[in-house]
């Protein structure tokens, strides 16, 4: 019996043992090239050795597309669409060296975060509108594409990329949809309170003094102004770029000098004191939890993209207009991103995969299908509308509007980081409780400010 | 091999996978986060952490505990909702627990009710109060409407009751801590309730006297992880408030440093874990600290006597 349970011990341990060890990597760790340097050492190089150089004889090497357009038919059409584009470009590109891979995923930000932590980078990614992680361009991870686009004579289907996207000559990433956002009205609910109608709304004082109309004609019939919160920063965003100095401010990075200049005050301050008036029980800390008030006409302005187009359509009180100033927000943001380390062969494939996304034909598809503001600005969106349904029409309405605005400047979070973003968001949340002191809740905002860029 | 050999040959190949895990996914980790708290690592040197040189070497701790704007509160919050773990959730998994274990007429639905929201995540959780929570909608709201018709504000905004409001949304879901203290109240022998019955004690004080004392040790772990999960609270922070008005806890600016910051401040982050790592470990000394006291009462002493 003594003998048995030792046997029974000893085995149960070797089990462990096993699994522990079948816990570990099926892949071999890649051999370094100079085994005198260390792996840490290896990828603060510039030029990355590559990944995957020639497999072996008879098999083709591939280029892994990391995307986030894993939705079926019944969740969100636009995916399918989108994956279909990937798929024509891989058909197209079936009897080459290079295997084109497109793989869905859920949630991109470990793909890329993870593999940066360990010095890589994926094959390519479509970063959705995120912005490029510092870390993988301090580290050399990605690729440049500029001289690509600047050979092929590309420059202009890029659009806002090839400016907002260069960071020291170089660029990166080129996302073939653009993050564009303006406000939508319910001008039933405006003319119901007898407020302004959005082309009223030169200035921050119009538009407050049309919110103000709401919100004194319309309360008791159950109809407010507008969601603040998430929205808050957007309005925040285009007060700041309503003068040229704001403007510019949002092209360079968060320093002290912008914090504590009087635009930056001023702008948030508009903002604060419009959304104490407007009252924190309509704030939130996500702008779309007021999209069903809006569509049941309880609240008359909807900060959001254009991209809402697709649910206002066929009713014509929903009209999509820009922020006071003729400002609107649109950012490139990040998008297909190329990792550095790829054989030739792979890049070509890649820089062509950018070529093909940003062209006229991929780009209409976007529009009409994907219902997304395409980059490209050669298209001519209202002459395609009228080639798509009622929504096609609205979309095309809301990104001419902004694509054609006075004034176009990034997100926050896209010039100074969501962590900026949110800092001004959850200030500009306090200040919508009645009797909160906005100048002291300011004065701490750029205490804040000022450490977390130190 | 003598017997006394074999005997330690078996206690460490026992131990060695164990031991071995330990060390590769907690210990390796932990000294890892200690170490790097003092280096410099950020985007520029993802994956080659400095270590600052001798002057500079608190330079990440100094940062957070005298720069960072957000720690003070965060630390604040996060012993608040450490506390409110322990004091307030033990108290409703033990009251729970004991009422349960009545085996009054329906226990068995309400054992089963009592338990859904704990197998349920933190993060829908977050999500079913951000709408109870809705100031134009949500029941909460509306309840506190009916006792004051003139607050307009969402509770969620206003300070302390949006921590409250937090604390709300999770410190009442113990479903499974009760579950464990009621298995451990099952193995208590009936023969001392017996005993006390006959002795003409009565329901409650059979439950101070004989339960109570008869699962402390089961107690003491329900405080534990009470506490510790107040400690870490995060989930509930993201979806209700995203650390506005000065409800933010220090897994919350965890995240912030090391993934929302596009400078990806991983070493700062550390200094927050470190914090993190020796406030567990302090929390949970001072619970078995307290633990150990004997709380006896001069009547029972001199009973005693």
């Amino acid at each position: 019996m003594k003998k048995t349970k030792k046997v029974t011990a000893v085995l149960m341990a070797a089990i462990m043992a096993f699994g522990l060890t079948a816990c570990g990597s099926k892949e071999a760790p890649a051999e370094p090239a100079d085994k005198e340097t260390t792996a840490s050492e290896e990828v603060q190089e510039v030029k990355q050795e590559p990944e995957k150089t020639e497999q072996a004889s008879g098999e083709k090497e591939v280029l892994e597309f990391y995307h986030g357009y894993w939705h079926d038919e019944a969740t969100w059409y636009p995916a399918v669409v989108m994956r279909e584009i990937y798929q024509e470009f891989a058909d197209a590109h079936a009897d080459g060296d290079v295997v084109f891979t497109p793989i869905p995923v859920e949630d991109l930000a470990p793909i890329y975060t993870n593999k940066i932590a360990a010095g890589s980078f994926p094959d390519m990614i479509d970063l959705a509108g995120t912005s490029l992680p510092g870390a993988a361009v301090a580290q050399g991870l990605v690729y440049d594409i500029k001289p690509y686009v600047d050979k092929e004579g590309i420059q202009e289907q890029l659009g806002l990329n090839y400016t907002q996207n260069t960071i020291d000559g170089k660029l990166y990433t080129v996302h073939d949809q653009l993050l564009t956002l303006g406000m939508w009205a319910n001008t039933d609910v405006l003319k119901a309170t007898g407020a302004a109608l959005p082309d009223k709304w030169d200035t921050w004082d119009a538009f407050a003094e049309a919110m103000e109309t709401v919100r004194a004609n319309g309360e008791a019939e159950g109809f407010y102004s507008y969601g603040s919160g998430q929205g808050s920063v957007r309005m925040f965003n285009t007060a700041l770029a309503a003068t040229s100095a704001g403007a510019a401010m949002l092209d360079s990075e968060l320093t002290p000098e912008i914090i504590t200049s009087s635009e930056f005050e001023e702008a948030f301050k508009i903002i604060a004191n419009m959304d104490q008036k407007n009252g924190s029980a309509n704030s939130a800390v996500n702008a779309n939890d007021f999209s069903a008030d809006f569509n049941e006409g309880k609240s008359a302005v909807f900060v959001n993209g254009v991209w809402a187009a697709g649910g206002f359509a066929g009713n014509a009180a929903f009209e999509p207009t820009v922020y006071p100033g003729n400002v609107a927000l649109s950012s490139a943001g990040g998008g297909i991103t190329i990792s550095n380390g790829l054989s030739e062969a792979q890049t070509q494939l890649a820089l062509e995969f950018i070529k093909y996304m940003t062209s006229e034909e991929v780009q209409t598809r976007i529009f009409l299908e994907v219902q997304a503001n395409p980059c490209n600005p050669s298209l001519d969106l209202e002459a395609l509308a009228a080639s798509g349904d009622g929504s096609a029409a609205l979309l095309a309405k809301a990104c001419s509007l902004c694509n054609k605005a006075g004034t176009i400047v990034k997100t926050v979070d896209a010039a100074w980081g969501s962590d900026i973003a949110t800092a001004i968001q959850n200030k500009l949340t306090e200040c919508s409780v009645s009797g909160a002191d906005i100048d002291a809740i300011f004065s701490t905002l750029k205490d804040e400010l000022i450490a977390i860029i130190g | 091999m003598k017997s006394k050999t074999k005997r330690r040959l078996f206690i460490i190949l026992f131990l060695f996978p164990t031991l071995f895990a330990f060390a590769i996914f907690y210990l390796y980790p932990i000294i890892t986060v200690f170490v790097t708290s003092f280096c410099k690592w950020d985007y520029q040197n993802v994956t080659k952490p400095e270590l600052y040189s001798f002057s500079e070497l608190l330079s990440n701790y100094k940062y957070i505990f005298q720069t960072y704007p957000y720690f003070e509160t965060a630390l604040v919050n996060s012993l608040k909702w450490s506390a409110c773990g322990a004091l307030i959730g033990t108290s409703v998994a033990v009251l729970a627990a004991l009422i349960l274990s009545w085996n009054l007429p329906g226990t068995k639905v309400v054992r089963n009710v009592y338990i859904l929201p704990s197998i349920i995540s933190s993060a829908a959780m977050g999500l079913i109060f951000l709408q109870l929570y809705n100031p134009r909608y949500g029941m909460i709201a509306q309840m506190v409407r009916s006792i004051n018709p003139n607050f307009k504000d969402s509770i969620l905004l206003v300070q302390p009751a949006n921590f409250w409001a937090l604390t709300f949304s999770y410190i009442f879901f113990q479903g499974t801590t009760c579950i464990m203290l009621l298995g451990q109240i099952a193995s208590v022998p009936s023969e001392i309730y017996d005993a006390a019955k006959i002795d003409g004690a009565t329901s409650w004080k059979r439950e101070l006297y004989i339960t109570l004392p008869s699962i402390k040790g089961m107690i003491k772990t329900v405080v534990i992880l009470g506490a510790s999960s107040g400690f870490l609270i995060y989930n509930e922070i993201y979806f209700l408030t995203k650390g506005a008005a000065g409800t933010t806890s220090l897994t919350y600016i965890l995240r912030e440093l090391a993934i929302m910051s596009p400078r990806s401040q991983y070493a700062r982050a550390n200094v927050i874990g470190v914090i993190l790592i020796l406030g567990g470990l302090g929390i949970i000394g001072i619970i078995n600290l307290l633990f150990s006291i004997n709380f006896k009462t001069k009547r029972l002493k001199r009973e005693e006597e």
